[in-house]
């Protein structure tokens, strides 16, 4: 596993902590000895715009970008995100982690055949959550779609989602958990560092009950 | 960015740090002695003065803009101290006019000129080529292909400007400036804050003033100076042939490179690292021993061209896309046309899920749309709206609030250039092309950047429009850097002291009608842009509210949110708050659904103002 090169397609809604996630994995793979590129977004797309991050490590790498169909995890913050990525980065092995929860702008219900105002909507907003995760379902083997957002409530913190989706993440890494932690503590701010540790062995124990188990 | 905790970014037990390419352009222009830095916010360029403004051996500045920018750095230059000024591409355009000049004159202390390109327009309003000013100028140019790269040929920049004379560019591209890679054995920051004493002035007319008589001899300096660079980039080390297959040979610069790398490890490489001029005995040397060569390049055919001038024809923008950005897979299809590799079946046509997409029809067009939006509680989201509803003519300008002309908003009507919204609308409303009277629209940044010359310009021409300036207190699309309106720097004024005050420039200019608003009170703001737009006068209305991301993080601890019996009519969705969603239909089966707002809402209360209905209100806890 070390010679091989791990691509990591991190995806989401700008806002949602898509560039730390990115951080926080880049830091742990560097930190394990690893040749490593990243590739971010930034700027308008932040702004509640589709945004991806790519991670590629191994023992040598040329390219920061991914390269189409060979991402062997999506990371998705955000289920139509997942959609969206899947057609240019999935194959049918790639570990599909995913919250199952998804946004949608409301006014493009009202606005969805609208052409007018340089409108450059490219979609209509018709598919619903339940219909991509059965497609999603029938479609890949190793697909893991989390309640992220509930674990995180109960949690007491609906901002931590994306750490409990990091810790799901490194259950399939070769990089070891005191690592993580330590790639955790260093991107987020001190005071709420507990919350976020607790995150993230909550998708760890998460990962380490349900290994074997096919969503 | 947070950068606070920066130094905990570096491997404790190596010598090698994770840094993006503009951390690691910064840490290169550290290790040189950089002594004065200045630069203007723009994606992808903006993060490398505030982390040189970490290591505290330099003076880093924002300035107004990016013209005074590099003649900051030209000031110093000829003060006998090294340095640098940064900027996204069209920033260079601004700073064009002293470049062209400065090309000629040469300079004493190293003077290295950073341009992020965005290709592919990730968050820009072109994707030219900056490549070409180096050739414009007659002045050389560097392209890193990652951080270690950026960080080695930033150090370098300055000695190779100070030995022959020249301003040097570095060009790097967004994939190089915001991808992370890692630096060996980089300046870890946190030295002493030290400002070296240096040389003490001395005149030299010949060389500064350009006058005709001076500007001749020196403009043949700069053309001789073109001999001596080429050598260099032939005979440095800089550019480099990495021998390997004798039938396959690409020349590359830049993410190209990494990409080729990638794709075709087993192809002998020309890799142009000092791009400009290029490297002619090596092109020579490298096509007289390798069957097939290819050039690989973003954007403009301009390796091609070089090489082309230099009598020697090969392929390039024949294979691979002038427009946009490159990637592993245009660069494979590319070789694949070339003949350097067989199709690649492997990836095009999306083999492995091609099938998914057919089934249920192109589930892409069904998902929905992820346009930029401007943030929860935005101040100009208001102005936006009551701008929509007044349905004027608005000539717009280059900030977040360029989102305004998305939907559902699509109250802005041109974003061209920095600066343009005050100049166009003087030109529109000359038309009277429309019966409406003519608004203009910038940011507080934008306006002290280039809107204050053409609202002077109104004034003096006496051409009535309404000025709108939306005052959110930071250059909130780069990130929230500090300008004059803030009265903060990066290296100087740690305090809001001298602050500029936008209203009293308006003042100065003569502009009587001048109005203030709060755009979080929706009704008033929409009462006094009606106003002001019926009025005859060329007026400025400002809006009064910071940003709620930059300097920190605002929430007003209001919640608000939709009432029992909501008939769903989406009014409120109409202002693109993110935090009004659609609800779920899988949890309302059946029943009709009602937008809802989420906990992300900051309590700026537009939509309550917007919901003529009442049907939003404050959640009383």
């Amino acid at each position: 596993m070390d010679d091989l090169i791990q691509n990591i397609l991190i995806c989401g809604i700008g806002g949602q902590g898509v560039v730390l996630a990115g951080k926080i994995i880049s830091l742990a793979a560097f930190e394990s000895g690893k040749d490593i590129k990243t590739s971010e977004v930034h700027g308008m797309s932040q702004r509640g715009g589709s945004v991806s991050t790519h991670i590629r490590y191994g023992r040598k790498i040329f390219s920061p970008l991914i390269p189409e169909n060979e991402a062997k995890v999506i990371l998705s913050f955000d289920i139509y995100e997942t959609a969206r990525y899947i057609r240019s980065f999935a194959n049918e092995k790639t570990i599909i982690i995913s919250s199952n929860h998804g946004k949608i702008p409301s006014w493009t219900r009202k606005n969805k055949n609208d052409k007018t105002g340089n409108g450059t909507v490219n979609g209509n907003g018709k598919i619903d959550e339940s219909s991509i995760a059965g497609l999603l379902r029938t479609n890949f083997k190793y697909l893991h779609l989390i309640d992220d957002k509930g674990m995180a409530l109960d949690l007491g913190n609906i901002k931590v989602s994306n750490i409990i989706l990091i810790g799901i993440l490194s259950g399939f890494s070769d990089i070891k958990k005191e690592i993580w932690l330590k790639a955790i503590e260093k991107n987020i701010p001190l005071k709420t560092a507990d919350m976020n540790i607790k995150a993230f062995l909550t998708g760890r124990n998460y990962y380490e009950n349900n290994e074997n188990k096919i969503f | 960015m947070q950068y606070d905790n920066f130094t905990d970014s570096y491997n404790s037990n190596a010598s090698n740090a994770l840094l993006t390419g503009n951390e690691a352009i910064a840490s290169g222009a550290h290790k040189a002695g950089v002594d004065i830095a200045a630069g203007y916010p723009g994606t992808p360029s903006s993060e490398i003065l505030p982390f040189l403004a970490k290591f505290k051996s330099a003076i880093v500045n924002w300035s107004i803009n990016e013209k005074t920018a590099l003649e900051i750095a030209i000031g110093a230059s000829i003060g006998f101290k090294r340095s640098m000024f940064t900027t996204k591409h069209v920033g260079l355009n601004v700073a064009s006019d002293p470049l062209m000049t400065l090309a000629i004159t040469g300079l004493r202390g190293g003077l290295v000129i950073v341009t992020a390109d965005d290709p592919g327009m990730h968050s820009s309003q072109n994707e030219q080529d900056n490549r070409l000013y180096a050739k414009f100028a007659k002045i050389p140019m560097l392209e890193p292909s990652d951080s270690g790269e950026c960080f080695n040929f930033t150090a370098a920049a300055f000695e190779i400007s100070e030995r022959f004379d020249t301003p040097v560019i570095l060009r790097t591209t967004t994939r190089i400036s915001h991808s992370r890679s890692i630096v060996s054995n980089p300046v870890i920051p946190g030295g002493a804050g030290i400002f070296k004493p240096g040389r003490s002035y001395v005149k030299d007319i010949e060389k500064f003033v350009m006058v005709p008589v001076y500007a001749r001899n020196r403009h043949k300096s700069a053309i001789k100076r073109l001999g001596y660079l080429t050598d260099f980039s032939n005979n440095s080390g800089i550019n480099k042939i990495e021998y390997n297959s004798l039938d396959f040979g690409i020349i590359t610069s830049g993410i190209s490179y990494q990409y080729a790398k990638e794709i075709a490890p087993y192809a002998s490489f020309l890799k142009l690292s000092f791009s400009y001029p290029v490297p002619d005995i090596l092109i020579k040397e490298f096509v007289g021993n390798i069957k097939n060569v290819v050039i690989i390049e973003e954007l403009e055919p301009f390796v091609q061209n070089e090489i082309s001038s230099l009598g020697i024809n090969l392929k390039g923008k024949e294979y691979f896309p002038r427009d946009g950005e490159l990637t592993p897979d245009s660069v494979e299809l590319g070789l694949a046309e070339a003949g350097f590799l067989t199709a690649p079946e492997r990836r095009s046509p999306h083999k492995y899920v091609k099938r998914i997409f057919d089934d249920p029809g192109n589930i892409l067009e069904t998902l929905p749309p992820r346009l930029p939006a401007l943030c929860s509680g935005c101040p100009h989201t208001a102005v936006f709206y009551a701008l929509k509803k007044l349905k004027v003519p608005v000539m717009g300008d280059i900030g977040c609030y360029t989102l305004g002309a998305l939907p559902p908003l699509s109250a802005m009507d041109s974003c061209i250039s920095m600066g343009l919204a005050f100049g166009a609308a003087q030109g529109l409303s000359l038309t009277k092309s429309s019966p409406k009277k003519t608004a203009g629209i910038m940011g507080d940044s934008t306006f002290f950047h280039s809107g204050i010359t053409s609202l002077i310009d109104a004034k003096y021409n006496n051409i009535s429009f309404t000025a709108i300036i939306l005052d959110n207190a930071t250059t909130a699309m780069t990130g929230g850097q500090d300008h004059p309106g803030t009265g903060k720097n990066l290296s100087l004024n740690q305090s809001f002291s001298s602050k500029i005050d936008i209203k009293k420039i308006i003042e100065g200019m003569g502009i009587s009608e001048i109005y203030t608003i709060d755009p979080y009170d929706y009704n008033e703001t929409f009462k006094v842009l009606k106003k002001a737009l019926e009025s005859e006068n060329l007026n400025v209305v400002i809006t009064n509210r910071p940003c709620v991301l930059y300097p920190k993080k605002l929430d007003y601890g209001k919640k608000f949110e939709v009432l029992e019996g909501c008939p769903g009519c989406d009014l409120c969705a109409q202002i693109g708050c993110p935090s009004i969603s659609a609800s779920f239909p899988s949890s309302h089966p059946g029943g009709k659904r009602v937008p809802f707002i989420d906990a992300s809402c900051v309590g700026c209360s537009i939509c309550k103002d917007i919901c003529v209905f009442n049907f939003i209100a404050e959640i009383n806890k």
